[in-house]
């Protein structure tokens, strides 16, 4: 056999060997899942209107004019029509999608934070810490999320603040209660226990063996929340426990809306098909961030 | 036997045929109310729960004359024949009672119930002394010092200082059954399970949240309102899209404050909408201890920064411009100050007073009773004060929750600059007396604010002194012109008190009153 032989034998190795990382497959699984890669393009232009929302607007979205209340979609500039006081349906949505995402995303952002790192602490540490901690958290747990949302937002008053608080707090239970048990199973698992008799200490254990197992579980059921807390949050604005009126919000513009739904359906439809499409959204994209994440796959 | 058998067959069959069954008639009735109002005495959740609860199972020793709709109600007697103050003692007033008026349990009405019923409401060494209502009323019965027995048919009710004002307190204070307070053992909670009034309507069922079930009494005292149908049920519905559509698809007969845009759809389905104008102001009541409205050329540019015009156009007429405490048909309304739309007026007297941008809190509700259609309303407000140079905090919360700010006053809430809650303003005390006086302080009585003027302080004490009506009327003229001088209240609209009727439901007289006569309502089936 010449040298020549062999290099074209070594490089007709197939490239299947090579191995791909666990990242590589989650990015390859994700290349070839167009519905999630559609629901995520439409995340993607939502948040781009949200972010652009001053320059793309075509109106301000507070303002009033009784001469254009309740008009139809395609009514002269007004291309999605106007609300009972006259102001831009167009605008309002593009500016509410501020606040949706908002009150969508730093509930979920905050309980992860807490509720993770709650989580991971019971877990690890275990014992009385672990029971103090979790029996407070199946405390909230009695409730369900919809009715503690109203009760805390309800208890501490209306307003964007409150109502991101109130949010947070219904989310940190559940988050606490995966990170937890995801900690729980691995804890005593070798590579641990390894670094624990080379005298690493807790906290390093944790950051550097701990939260690397628990982030994945931790971060597919939060991305699964955002589209709950913008259902939630809708909620709170429809009941007139959100965001401050006029705020362009899109509960609330569901729910002063409604009085007219019998003059333009179709305009009063709007504010809740922008909230089916981004909960649609974030909950299509969560799945299929899920199932490109699972190792047993 | 078979004989007989057959005869008797024969007899109730043709009894039968000779007297179908009499269908229950009903009448299904939607309130704004968040909730059942208390039926126990004095209501709760605003003056809609006398409106809809009060004058159905109870009367007062003065009732409202509700018959007309072409003139302002007034008072009429209820179980009291006469009434008048002691030529010999102008704190004393003397009321002659109805005779053989009893009350739903068979109680009868006395001297001594009448005397027990005013004194539960203010003396908490009464038998059945209930705080809630107790507070509830406070506003009506601060100047009431005590009633006592003159005898069996006349009673005397002894105020503080003259109070010529009387009757119309008087007009709101329920005479409630003291046999069943007893037989519960002053147990409010047990007397609610069988309440007893002397209203056109006796108490049959309740299911909390959801209903309130009454059925005609038809041995009330005043045969004219003795109701034309057999049971009345009044349903919380605070939501005025859900009314509306409850009145469409035949749940209820008849809704309160349709929203302005479901009209059109009421009226295509066959709907009676009717509109009157009454005694309702819709404005804020304000903080005058607090910046920036203890300065009154704050509060006028918040009036004259207000297009109201632009806010009736929005409610789609069902609105009168309002510019001061009363609206223009009533009465006593005189020659007010007219806050007319002028936004640079308002900046400059803001800048004028030093408070440019002025930020302001207002505490609104999501609805309520009377409150019109609060959300886009308030949001009109903001826009069309915000024009101008306010920088306005809208704070939303449940109407309870807000007629607790309202209750417990400025002191309490020092965080807010003015409350939105609409008033009834059928009668001097209530439409005008409690915002201006500083007996009625907040949390003693209406004055949430704590407004205070000399000026008006000594009209009123010589109104309250004087029994003569048309001077009275004279001087509550000048009380109100001065109120609209002094801006003590942002003033909006007025409401056209908007009902919707099915076809069922007919003989409904509205009255120009807060309160409304359901009595003479009849329900024909398949009606037009």
């Amino acid at each position: 056999m010449t040298d020549a032989t062999l290099r074209v034998e070594f490089a007709a190795q197939p490239a299947a060997i090579r191995v791909r990382g666990y990242w590589g497959t989650v990015g390859r699984r994700l290349r070839y899942d167009y519905v999630t890669l559609f629901f995520l393009a439409v995340i993607l232009m939502i948040v781009f209107a949200a972010i652009a929302a001053p320059l793309i607007a075509p109106f301000d979205p507070n303002k009033t004019s009784m001469a254009f209340r309740l008009k139809p979609i395609g009514f002269r500039d007004f291309r999605l029509g106007t609300d009972e006081l006259g102001r831009d349906m167009l605008s309002r949505l593009i500016w509410g999608g501020r606040m949706s995402l908002l009150m969508g995303l730093v509930p979920v952002v905050v309980a992860t934070a807490i509720g993770g790192t709650l989580g991971v602490i019971a877990g690890f540490v275990g014992g009385k810490l672990n029971m103090l901690i979790m029996r407070t958290m199946d405390i909230f747990y009695a409730f369900p999320s919809v009715l503690l949302a109203i009760a805390i937002s309800g208890m501490m008053g209306g307003g964007m603040y409150n109502g991101l608080i109130a949010l947070s707090m219904v989310f940190i239970p559940p988050l606490c209660r995966i990170a937890e048990t995801a900690t729980t199973q691995v804890r005593h698992l070798d590579f641990v226990e390894a670094a624990r008799a080379s005298g690493a200490s807790s906290g390093s254990i944790i950051l550097h063996h701990v939260v690397g197992n628990v982030l994945a579980p931790v971060l597919i059921y939060a991305s699964s929340l955002i589209s709950v807390s913008v259902l939630l949050s809708a909620g709170l604005s429809f009941l007139g426990l959100g965001v401050e009126p006029p705020t362009p919000d899109w509960g609330l513009m569901l729910s002063t809306l409604r009085q007219a739904i019998y003059v333009q359906p179709l305009v009063c439809a709007l504010p809740g098909a922008a909230i089916f499409i981004t909960s649609l959204s974030f909950n299509l994209v969560s799945d299929g961030l899920r199932h490109a994440m699972d190792v047993r796959i | 036997m078979t004989a007989e058998f057959v005869a008797a067959a024969v007899v109730l069959a043709a009894s039968t045929v000779a007297l179908p069954a009499k269908a229950e008639t009903v009448l299904r009735v939607a309130m704004t109310a968040g909730d059942i109002p208390d039926w126990t005495g004095q209501p709760d959740q605003g003056f809609e729960g006398y409106r809809f609860v009060g004058w159905s199972l109870y009367d007062a020793l003065i009732n409202w004359d509700l018959s007309r709709s072409d003139v302002e109600a007034g008072l009429t007697p209820g179980l009291a024949v006469k009434w008048g103050i002691d030529p010999a003692n102008n704190k004393r007033w003397v009321f002659e009672l109805r005779k053989d008026v009893k009350f739903h349990d068979d109680c009868k009405l006395d001297a001594d119930l009448v005397v027990w019923n005013i004194q539960r409401l203010i003396d908490d060494k009464t038998p059945g002394f209930n705080p809630v209502q107790y507070s509830r009323h406070r506003s009506r019965s601060i100047n009431v010092e005590r009633a006592e027995k003159i005898d069996d048919g006349k009673v005397a009710i002894y105020t503080k200082t003259p109070d010529s004002f009387l009757p119309y307190n008087v007009s709101v204070w329920y005479m409630i059954s003291k046999c069943a307070m007893e037989k519960a053992n002053f147990d409010n909670a047990l007397y609610a399970k069988a309440p007893a009034g002397t209203g056109p309507y006796k108490f049959d069922k309740v299911v909390p949240r959801e209903r309130l079930e009454l059925t005609k009494n038809a041995d009330y005292w005043n045969p004219k309102r003795v109701p034309k149908h057999d049971r009345l049920v009044l349903i919380p519905m605070p939501e005025a899209t859900t009314r509306a559509a409850a009145l469409l698809a035949g749940q209820v007969d008849f809704i309160e404050a349709p929203s302005p845009d479901t009209i059109p759809r009421l009226k295509s389905s066959g709907m009676r909408v009717i509109t009157l104008p009454y005694p309702h102001n819709w404005h804020y009541q304000l903080n005058f201890v607090e910046p920036p409205f203890n300065d009154v050329r704050v509060r006028r540019a918040a009036n004259h920064a207000l297009n109201r015009a632009e806010m009736v156009e929005m409610l789609g007429g069902i609105a009168q411009e309002g510019y001061a405490t009363y609206p223009p048909n009533a009465k006593l309304y005189g020659n007010p100050v007219k806050y007319e739309y002028d936004p640079a007026k308002a900046t400059a007297l803001l800048k004028e007073a030093g408070c440019h941008p002025c930020a302001i809190t207002f505490a609104i509700s999501t609805s309520g009773s009377g409150q019109m259609q609060p959300l886009p309303m308030n949001e009109l407000v903001k826009a069309q004060l915000e024009a101008v140079g306010f920088k306005v905090k809208l704070d939303v919360m449940d109407w309870n929750t807000l007629l607790d700010v309202s209750f417990k006053g400025r002191e309490k809430y020092p965080q807010y600059n003015g409350i939105n809650i609409s008033r009834a303003t059928q009668d001097p005390p209530n439409g005008l007396l409690r915002f201006v006086m500083k007996q009625q302080w907040s949390p003693n009585g209406g004055n949430w604010g704590w407004y205070e003027n000399q000026e008006i302080e000594d009209i009123v004490a010589e109104a309250m002194r004087t029994f003569d009506d048309e001077i009275r009327d004279i001087l509550m003229t000048k009380v109100h012109e001065i109120a609209s001088r002094e801006a003590i209240m942002l003033f909006v609209t007025h409401d056209l008190n908007p009902r919707a009727l099915s076809p069922r439901v007919h003989g409904f007289v509205q009255a120009q009153s807060w309160f409304q006569d359901l009595t003479p309502i009849t329900i024909v089936e398949g009606g037009k």
